[in-house]
């Protein structure tokens, strides 16, 4: 049981990395692109589906790890990065359209993108001890990574040819490796087995549907033109 | 102030942002999809329009919902890891099940609603909306179990120096949580009432076009409200019995408490006579504009009480984090620095607060300008007409 909770958790993470991943590296790439309501109308109908991924992770960090939730905790300026990036991000999103200039939120988003890649370097960095200086670099390698496969999603939302897999494998590579070097403590480390059981049966109905709406949004909005709401 | 006290305000001030706009947001939600369901079964434009316009106004505060959200999850972690070192075994389980079957849905039919116009099957697209709503709903449940449980641990048993789930029934059968829930829910009807009243007065009060329009959203608003607020002091009054059963004394001695509890009630009271005599007049009430600016002046009151309730609830909980189990000294991250917790707090309270004004500034803005212009939904740019 706790090894099936590993799977999931490492499964929203690696979700989160590959799908969040294009959405914050067309928020960096956006400084350089010169239609940008189409580079955002094309992530547009994304990002809410897939930033939760992140909110999942939080929530099977909680729920079936609660002893391994103090990495947060012991790497707090990184998390706290990354809330401050993510919320800013997020912000630029519902506002540039509808307040002060759209060039101020096409900025911020851009830069909290950047923001966000730092921190999670920073952040698995310091699962495995290493230094600030190495966090940042691993900070800048996830958001070269996020930047390739930001560009991949444009030409493949944008001009339809291609395929999206090898972008994304590469961007979850960043979370994998950590995944891999910390699953012997993260497993050890599991809520007793009779919780584990109660989320078990709790969640196991609704896979389906949790699957299905996600399968959904990119049924709907994988092609066709590009709304603007965002 | 030191370590302890920063990290309480910030969890104060941060929930009490995140609660502002998840009130409004659980009662617009019902309203807006049953708005949605007539409008597709009419198709007229007067409920299309309608349906756009409190639909913008509802998914433009969800945006400061979420943002706020984030925050809170992550903050158990990061400042509070003392509860989950006593508790994470429990106290993890709704939270977990809130983010994975409640959350994580709610937030990817709400991406499929707002840019599923023009694209999803009509009632399809209508689905997600009441999809929204349910899991919206199911999260202020789980949410809810997590917060009675740090008011009366049931379902978990004392193992040596750790708390243990026991009981999951008796966590989701809590007594702190069975009149809190609905009071809370019905607390969400009342803003939202009060809110579509209140934007309706604005416009019918300035006679701007909308006439019609606004005239029935102010009746639906004035049932709405005579609705939560008759649930909200009814349950109310019901939570008295559970919560002196778990939490004798809870209000004595513990004068903030006792203040936030005492002026939920009397606005409790004052809202529900209004909405007493709104209901009576709920014919006349579009015309009548004398009323117009009273709507408007109470619309603050309703957030104010929920605020309030909230202070109640936690206030009289100190100094424990969890009922006579863990105090909140005891709660908090061990180790953290005074330096660490200034920073997440000038970088948490200072963003949310400066989104939160920028949000009602512009949800001020789509009320004012009205339902003819409004974003979402509209209509996709005209292909390039062909020229010969
Ligand atoms: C006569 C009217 C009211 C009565 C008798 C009443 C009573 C209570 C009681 C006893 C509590 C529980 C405190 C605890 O658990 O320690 C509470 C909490 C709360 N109240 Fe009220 N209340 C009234 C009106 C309102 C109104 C009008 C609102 C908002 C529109 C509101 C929102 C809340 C909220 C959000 C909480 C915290 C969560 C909860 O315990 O349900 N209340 N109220």
């Amino acid at each position: 049981m706790d090894i099936l909770w590993f799977g999931v958790l490492a499964l929203l993470l690696i979700g989160y990395f590959t799908l969040e991943g294009f959405d914050l590296g067309v928020g960096m790439l956006l400084p350089l692109t010169p239609d940008r309501d189409r580079a955002i109308g094309a992530i547009g109908p994304f990002v809410l589906a897939n930033e939760v991924w992140l909110i999942a992770v939080a929530g099977v960090l909680f729920g079936a790890f609660p002893a391994c939730e103090n990495v947060l905790s012991a790497n707090y300026e990184a998390v706290v990065l990354l809330l401050v990036s993510w919320v800013l991000r997020d912000a630029g999103l519902w506002f540039r359209r509808r307040l002060f200039t759209r060039a101020f939120w096409e900025w911020t988003i851009a830069v909290a993108s950047f923001g966000v890649c730092l921190a999670w370097g920073l952040l698995l960095a310091g699962l495995g001890g290493f230094s600030v200086p190495f966090g940042l670099l691993y900070g800048l390698l996830v958001a070269a990574l996020f930047v390739m496969h930001g560009r991949r999603f444009l030409d493949w939302r944008l001009t339809g040819g291609g395929s999206l897999l090898v972008t994304g494998a590469l961007a979850a590579v960043p979370a994998i490796v950590p995944l891999v070097g910390t699953a012997g403590a993260v497993v050890a480390n599991a809520a007793p087995s009779a919780n584990l059981t109660v989320l078990t049966f709790m969640v196991l109905p609704f896979v389906p549907v949790l699957a299905g709406a996600q399968i959904w949004v990119w049924r709907a909005f994988g092609k066709g033109p590009v709304p603007a709401y965002f | 102030m030191d370590v302890l006290d920063l990290a309480r305000l910030q969890f104060a001030m941060t929930g009490s942002l995140h609660f502002l706009f998840v009130v409004l947001t659980l009662g617009l939600a019902p309203l807006v999809a049953i708005m949605h369901t007539r409008y597709a079964r009419t198709g007229s434009t007067l409920d299309e329009r309608a349906t756009r316009f409190w639909g913008q106004i509802y998914v433009t505060n969800y945006a400061l919902g979420i943002v706020t959200g984030i925050v809170m999850e992550f903050q158990f972690g990061l400042s509070w890891s003392g509860l989950t070192h006593y508790a994470g075994d429990v106290f993890g389980a709704p939270l977990a099940l809130e983010t994975l079957i409640a959350f994580f849905l709610e937030s990817t039919f709400l991406g499929l609603w707002i840019f599923g116009w023009h694209r999803l099957p009509k009632w399809l697209h209508v689905a997600t909306i009441w999809l929204v709503t349910i899991t919206a709903y199911a999260s202020a449940f789980w949410i809810m179990v997590a917060n009675s449980f740090l008011q009366h641990p049931a379902g978990s048993v004392r193992d040596g120096e750790v708390l243990r789930l026991d009981d999951f029934g008796a966590l989701l059968t809590n007594p702190s949580l069975s009149m809190a829930l609905p009071h809370v829910l019905s607390a969400g009807l009342t803003v939202g009432g009060f809110v579509v009243m209140s934007a309706s007065a604005y416009h019918l009060f300035r006679r701007t076009p909308d006439r019609e329009l606004f005239s029935r959203s102010l009746r639906m608003g004035v049932w709405t409200a005579f609705a939560g607020t008759m649930m909200v002091v009814g349950f109310g009054f019901a939570q008295f019995g559970p919560v002196t059963g778990v939490q004798p004394d809870k209000f004595v001695d513990r004068p903030l408490a006792a203040f936030g509890l005492g002026m939920m009630i009397l606005i409790g009271h004052l809202l529900q006579l209004v909405a007493l005599v709104l209901v009576i007049l709920v014919k006349w009430a579009p015309r009548w504009r004398f009323l117009h600016p009273l709507i408007m002046l109470v619309t603050p009151l309703p957030f104010i009480a929920a605020i309030l309730g909230w202070i109640a609830r936690e206030e009289g909980r100190q100094p424990w984090m969890i009922w006579e189990r863990l105090t909140v000294a005891d709660a908090i991250t061990p180790g953290l620095t005074g330096g660490q917790i200034t920073v997440s707090f000038v970088a948490f309270v200072g963003v949310l607060t400066l989104l939160a004004v920028a949000d009602y500034v512009l949800i001020v803005r789509i009320v004012r300008r009205g339902a003819h212009e409004v974003a979402l939904g509209e209509n996709p740019a005209p292909a390039p007409a062909l020229t010969f």
